[in-house]
């Protein structure tokens, strides 16, 4: 369904001058550092405070465990788009340390299940350490890009995301990987950021800009 | 999000995430925000087409000729 659309004029795929291993590195290093001492400083704000921030209830966290919400790095909060329905297939694209896959996995509950995918190791297992703590069983974690999420074709009922999707070099590469797993007129719930003032194209290529 | 093949494209909420976290954010002076949004992928090719037209004629300062 995807394929025609790089005759689509107008459509931006890379940006030029921007070193995509580099970046993703850059990206790594950075939420291994939230992974591992989420009480650091950081230019945004993690943890219980944020999901503040962004109106996660009180009800969803509970149960979730502490390490899990103290990494939680996200920008918005995908449950507000609509709560997830028992028995539904989800995907957590960049799940970070797992708050929303475990949200999600209490939602569906036991029949229906939760894949998360995170490019950073120490994300992913400290994602698979918060689901064990929890005692959920239908959620499962895999480290890979999310331009290229180890998922089937149309598998998922939902896409769920949260401040990943401004990280991705192509976006639109990005985007078509999620409509590649999700089932037709599947949803994407996604939390993220928007910029209201033009990002210089020399901006673009600032890899500090990008990581904030 | 049309280009990738979705439809039902709505912003749902937009605030401040950045305001008062411990280091300043350089995309601070881009006026970053966080929001919320959902979409629905196409049901079918003819869905997705449809979508893909009228985002066509919607272009600023496109001309038909």
């Amino acid at each position: 369904m995807t394929a025609r659309i790089d005759t689509l004029a107008g459509v931006s795929r890379r940006i030029e001058g921007l070193d995509v291993d580099e970046l993703r590195q850059a990206i790594q290093e950075e939420y291994a550092l939230v992974a591992a001492e989420p009480e650091r400083d950081f230019h945004f704000h993690t943890g219980r405070r944020l999901a503040a921030i962004v109106g996660y209830d009180e009800e969803w966290l509970d149960g979730v465990p502490a390490g899990t919400i103290a990494s939680f790095a996200g920008t918005g909060n995908p449950f507000s788009l609509g709560r997830l329905i028992p028995g539904e297939r989800v995907v957590d694209v960049g799940c970070g340390a797992g708050i929303d896959s475990i949200i999600a996995a209490r939602m569906v509950g036991p029949t229906g299940s939760v894949i998360g995918v995170d490019m950073t190791p120490a994300m992913v297992e400290k994602a698979r350490a918060g689901a064990k703590e929890a005692g959920l069983s239908n959620v499962e974690f895999r480290q890979a890009l999310a331009e290229s999420l180890p998922v089937a074709d149309s598998w998922a009922d939902v896409i769920i995301s949260n401040g990943v999707l401004n990280l991705f070099p192509d976006k639109l590469a990005g985007l078509q990987e999620m409509a590649r797993v999700l089932k037709p007129e599947g949803r994407l719930q996604i939390g993220d950021i928007l910029v209201q003032k033009a990002v210089p194209e020399k901006g673009k290529q600032d890899i500090n800009l990008w990581k904030g | 999000m049309i280009a990738a093949g979705f439809v039902d494209f709505q912003i749902t909420w937009r605030g401040d995430v950045y305001a008062g976290a411990p280091q300043s954010s350089s995309a601070a002076k881009f006026g970053t925000l966080g929001i919320n949004f959902r979409a629905r992928k196409a049901r079918d090719e003819a869905e997705w087409a449809k979508a893909l037209a009228k985002l066509s004629c919607e272009v600023p300062g496109a001309i038909s000729v």
